[in-house]
């Protein structure tokens, strides 16, 4: 498979690989959690912690290392030669992608979304990604009722695991 | 043949004149509008009638009707449509879709949507009146969370005064047929462990019987009778050995395979009266494609089962794929035929291969391929009923090691792709001409590896050891198979894979493509004699009745289920398909 140079994403991938991420800023983001349902719940999982599954092998955002602008450009662009698909209408196209356009991507082009964001819905995930998701261990009942609501049985299972004192045990 | 299609219409034209009198005081109609064994044994009897998820319990979806016929299709039209719901999000779903088959009792339509409502369709006087909805309130978020491929519903059945239907949070429910009023219902399956129900019942004998998804989530499958007098569960049978039980054996290694083994039973399956066995389809074991998770068969993941009606004991296992690699569910509804004086079960696989067994003893008759392209195996051998390279003593089969993800070959392309070859919508079979209707996936996709530990299995998560991307196009195919000879008759190619399934009458074959065509091919030739642009995605299949006396087709369309999720890469221009969920209905 032809190897290109993708700078922005090397970086960043240099990062993922670098030591253990400091917990960064809390707080904001809770607005931001429409884009991610809608474009990135599906393969990275509604906790981001990503794993297998039917939209293929994807990557945990809980663990990324890469910052906000790094995230909002893979969230345009897509991770070539992977599943990752670009969310940038025009990408590759009449914008280039790590400086590259379709012609140019060959076997290594990333599918196509099948809803493309708009910059600012791409700023809000990469910001819902960096402030909610990176660096968060194991997903909690909170974090679980804040994404599919209290009204669902949907987190009953973290309900049961973190037992009837639970910080919002009762329905 | 002819002389038993003879006595179908004489009885036919009997019970049609009862219906035309229309002047039958309303308890007696309701009465006779009660569903017994004895109707469900001779559905066929009731030729305008469509009373059975699969039409009859042998799972033919063949209506002996003629009105409509090669002569005459070119000029079906558009009768009347009628607008559902259920396209709501919910989970990891942006919307619902309609997968399932109507069900028609005199005159009296019964759909479902994706989220299991279920409404009641006055057909009579050529336009379609909503009698009722009987919406489930089903929890969106606690069951689309953990649905792998859908917001879907594949439709009800009848018994007695009941309409019985699932939901995809797990509830079996018996609604009143005249009222719309849930009489009750109860909780079979649980979301909590990964479990939904997307098929129909299937009734025997007064017990409803439910089958399960959820292979992708770690679940250990089962198969459950419910009493529909007593409201009680008569029996649950495991698909996945417990310890101790036979084929338990065939779960090997240090992670307890088989507690999360997967062996879904997610369509409904078909009964032959003869021997009160029911024929059932189950799933691929989990994780997916990480086989070396799990050394052994996996049995009983990607086989046929024959279940005592009675007691819901295994008689008899077929499987397809040892140790699967791939996602090879075996689900397929299993046609029961009578082909040169063998009692046969037929059951086109996801991997390709259409499967032909003595459904009496479940030893295997033959095998072929009905897809363009199979790389995974080199085929079937025709001695065992086994992929050539099954090797009995190995306990993590490799197949055609290339083209098998696995820790060693982290990026693997099959074909067929891990949908299939064939995927839940249904084939049909025209008993005279011995013709077999598949409606075919031509795919090949790629599949990422990734190993799995115990540690990785959690509930409500995925747990599928990788998973697939589709840089390859994807098309699609009606496949006739002559079952005398076990042969391929003919195709008929199309741009999209087939989602939507399959209806055969005596000269003709219904299906739908997901490009939204709903179209009519010569049973022998599989010429296109007719088609309609419905402006939607067909994700479910095509079937007919009469009312009036007159005959009518009609087809659920709103394009949901997994392709458009996971899929649409291999078939971009199906991403202009808009969300929708409408009933047409065409006459001549």
């Amino acid at each position: 498979m032809r190897k290109m140079l993708l700078p922005a994403l090397a970086a960043g991938l240099a990062l993922a690989a670098s030591a253990a991420w400091a917990q960064g800023a809390r707080g904001g983001g809770e607005g931001d959690l429409a884009g991610f349902k809608k474009a990135c719940a599906g393969c990275h999982k509604w906790h981001g912690g990503g794993g297998g599954g039917y939209g293929g092998e994807a990557l945990s955002l809980r663990k990324t290392q890469l910052d906000k602008e790094q995230v909002a450009e893979v969230v345009r662009c897509g991770r070539p030669g992977t599943g990752m698909p670009y969310h940038l209408r025009g990408a590759y196209d009449t914008v280039k992608c790590y400086d590259s356009l379709k012609a140019d991507m060959g076997t290594s082009m990333p599918p196509e979304t099948a809803v493309f964001l708009r910059p600012t819905e791409i700023d809000a995930v990469a910001n819902y990604v960096v402030t909610s998701l990176k660096g968060k261990g194991e997903p909690t009942l909170e974090e679980c009722t804040a994404f599919f609501g209290a009204t669902s049985r949907a987190c009953d299972i973290y309900r049961k695991k973190e037992g009837p004192d639970g910080a919002t045990a009762s329905h | 043949m002819t002389t038993s299609r003879t006595a179908r219409r004489i009885l036919a034209a009997t019970s049609l004149a009862a219906l035309t009198t229309g002047a039958l005081p309303a308890p007696l109609a309701r009465a006779a509008d009660g569903v017994t064994q004895e109707r469900l044994l001779n559905a066929d009897k009731e030729e305008g009638n469509w009373i059975h998820h699969h039409k009859n319990f042998a799972g033919h979806r063949y209506a002996t009707l003629t009105q409509i016929n090669k002569d005459n299709v070119k000029n079906l039209k558009v009768a009347w449509t009628l607008h559902l719901g259920g396209i709501e999000g919910g989970g990891i779903w942006s919307h619902g879709g309609l997968e399932g088959t109507p069900i028609v009792e005199n005159g009296m339509m019964y759909v479902t949507d994706g989220w299991g409502s279920v409404y009641k369709i006055d057909t009579r006087g050529g336009e379609g009146k909503l009698i009722w909805k009987m919406d489930p309130k089903t929890d969106r978020e606690w069951a689309g969370a953990v649905a792998c491929c859908g917001v879907n519903n594949r439709g009800v059945a009848l018994w007695g005064d009941l309409v019985v239907s699932h939901t995809l949070d797990g509830r079996l429910i018996a609604t009143n047929k005249e009222t719309g009023q849930v009489a009750w219902q109860r909780q079979i399956a649980d979301p909590d462990k990964g479990e939904t129900i997307t098929g129909a019942p299937l009734i025997v004998k007064g017990l409803a019987i439910s089958g399960v998804g959820g292979a992708e989530y770690g679940i250990r499958g089962w198969i459950a009778a419910t009493d529909l007098k007593t409201e009680k569960e008569v029996w649950r049978t495991h698909t996945i050995p417990g310890k101790g039980e036979p084929g338990y054996e065939t779960w090997k290694g240090p992670n307890n395979a088989a507690v999360s083994g997967g062996g879904s039973t997610w369509v409904t399956g078909t009964y032959d009266p003869d021997t009160d066995t029911i024929v059932w389809g189950v799933g691929n074991p989990g994780p997916d494609w990480d086989n070396a998770y799990r050394p052994g068969d996996n049995l009983y993941t990607d086989s046929t089962l024959a279940l005592d009606a009675t007691t819901g004991k295994i008689k008899w296992h077929f499987q397809h794929t040892p140790n699967d690699p791939y996602d090879y569910d075996s689900v397929s509804e299993n046609l029961l035929v009578d082909v040169g004086g063998r009692k046969l079960a037929i059951e086109a696989d996801r991997n390709g291969f259409g499967y032909a067994v003595d459904r009496t003893t479940g030893q295997f008759v033959w095998a072929t391929p009905f897809v363009k392209k199979v790389t995974w195996t080199k085929g079937i051998n025709p001695d065992t009923g086994k992929p050539f390279e099954y090797d009995p003593t190995k306990d993590v089969q490799r197949y055609n090691p290339a083209a098998t993800p696995s820790a060693e070959n982290k990026n693997a392309d099959f074909c067929p792709g891990n949908m299939g070859g064939k995927n839940w919508p249904p084939t049909a079979y025209n008993p005279d001409l011995q013709y077999w209707y598949i409606p075919v996936i031509e795919s090949c996709n790629r599949v990422t590896h990734e190993t799995m530990t115990t540690a990785s299995l959690k509930p409500r998560e995925f747990f599928t050891g990788g998973g697939p991307t589709n840089p390859f196009r994807i098309t699609g195919s009606v496949t006739a198979i002559d079952v005398k000879t076990g042969k391929v008759a003919g195709k008929h190619e199309t741009q999209f894979p087939l989602l939507g399934g399959m209806l055969a009458t005596p000269d003709l074959v219904f299906t739908g493509e997901p490009s939204g065509g709903v179209m009519a091919l010569d049973a022998k030739s599989l010429d296109k004699l007719w088609e309609f642009r419905t402006g939607g995605g067909v994700n479910a299949p095509p079937m007919t009745f009469t009312v009036d006396g007159k005959q009518y087709l009609a087809i659920l369309v709103g394009l949901g289920g997994a392709w458009d999720k996971w899929f649409i890469d291999s078939t971009p221009e199906l991403k202009n398909i808009q969300t929708g969920s409408m009933l047409y209905v065409f006459a001549l």
